[in-house]
């Protein structure tokens, strides 16, 4: 997305948020706008295609489906009678292929809001992200788990 | 007839969600270690507290209100982690009790080597 | 019933089971062993504070509930923040803190 286009979409929001379209309103979010893009220009980064919106999108579908799955996994790991034998408790870590800023957090975010998962650290060389695992089934399965699913969707936002 | 239908199907999210944080709260009680407490909160509590806004976006019927609902939710879906992994790395520094409860923590033997739980 | 019956009475339900789940996680509060789950409690507590009021913009209509909601939330993740924060910087300065 280009300045412009933040522009509007940033006046488009404001005037949802307060709720009345007018034109001094949109005006008045395009200002705020503005200055918002001026204070962050520095850390927006270079414009993007519009083509990607198909990937966040998916991205967005993805995430919404396995956030859903987490609570109700958890869920029934909180309401099991026995908990010793339902948690398997354990940190792994977890290889990052990617490497920018934007992109681990991203990542993890993601890990945290999906089931049984959640990061808890990122080594100083960024090279692995440490993950807590509530039910912790193999090292390797979870790691193809993550890698495949969303490391691979997170790559292809930013590619 | 479509009122009728939005409004069964918002008091139906405001139940789910409601539902939702109440598993999260007895998890906080019942789970074992701040770790796995962490799920229960960041997760369900996440899903509960997003589905009683959306539940409000569904009952207002008002664009603009429904708007500020779901940016909210999307808010409390952005910070929820956020707040999570900060609070995790913290304790994680700071209490050792809980490390024995985990099958394997490859984080302490980062820092610690041949100290595997 | 009508719709507006099931309104008020799913309403009601869910305040009772949002009071609930409020007064459990005062439980972890007072028990918590460490800081860092007293934090986790009282985070877990501002969203149901957060999904408590939002009902209550329901049930009354009144909309200006949901900007309180909002902003509770807002602040419930900036002291949630700060708290994780100063947990860290004890620790720094406090290297064997684990009581």
């Amino acid at each position: 997305m280009n300045p412009a286009m933040t522009v509007v979409v940033l006046a488009l929001i404001w005037a949802a948020i307060t709720g009345t379209f007018s034109g001094l309103n949109l005006l008045l979010g395009g200002a705020i706008g503005i200055l918002a893009v001026l204070l962050l220009r520095r850390s927006l980064g270079p414009p993007r295609r519009f083509r990607q919106l198909r990937n966040i999108a998916s991205l967005t579908v993805l995430f919404l489906y396995e956030l859903g799955a987490s609570a109700v996994r958890v869920a029934i790991v909180v309401l099991t009678p026995d908990l010793k034998s339902a948690l398997q408790p354990a940190i792994i870590a977890f290889p990052l292929t990617v490497k920018s800023d934007a992109e681990i957090t991203l990542l993890a975010n993601l890990i945290t809001l999906t089931p049984g998962t959640l990061s808890v650290d990122v080594s100083e060389d960024r090279s692995l992200l440490y993950v807590h695992a509530l039910a912790f089934g193999t090292r390797e399965g979870l790691i193809a788990d993550i890698a495949g699913g969303f490391e691979a969707k997170v790559r292809e936002v930013y590619s | 007839m479509i009122v009728d239908i939005a409004t069964y199907a918002g008091c139906l999210l405001l139940l789910l969600g409601a539902l939702f944080s109440l598993v999260a709260a007895i998890g906080v009680v019942r789970l074992p270690d701040l770790f796995t407490r962490m799920h229960a909160a960041s997760k369900a509590g996440a899903v509960g507290g997003g589905l009683v806004l959306l539940a409000v976006a569904l009952l207002c019927f008002d664009v603009g209100v429904a708007m500020r609902a779901i940016i909210g939710v999307v808010f409390l879906l952005l910070t929820t982690p956020v707040s999570a992994h900060l609070l995790a790395k913290a304790s994680y520094r700071t209490s050792g009790q809980y490390r024995v409860n985990m099958v394997v923590d490859e984080l302490k033997s980062k820092s610690s080597q041949n100290h595997r739980a | 019933m009508s719709a507006a019956d099931i309104l008020s009475w799913s309403t009601l339900i869910a305040l009772i089971i949002l009071g609930l789940a409020l007064l459990i996680s005062v439980v972890r509060i007072i028990i918590g062993p460490t800081l860092g789950d007293r934090v986790l409690a009282l985070d877990l507590m501002t969203v149901i504070a957060m999904g408590l009021v939002g009902t209550i913009a329901i049930r009354t209509g009144l909309m200006l509930y949901l900007d309180i909601a909002i902003a509770l939330a807002l602040l419930g993740f900036l002291a949630t923040v700060a708290l994780a924060r100063y947990i860290m910087s004890r620790a720094a300065t406090q290297p064997d803190d684990a009581p």
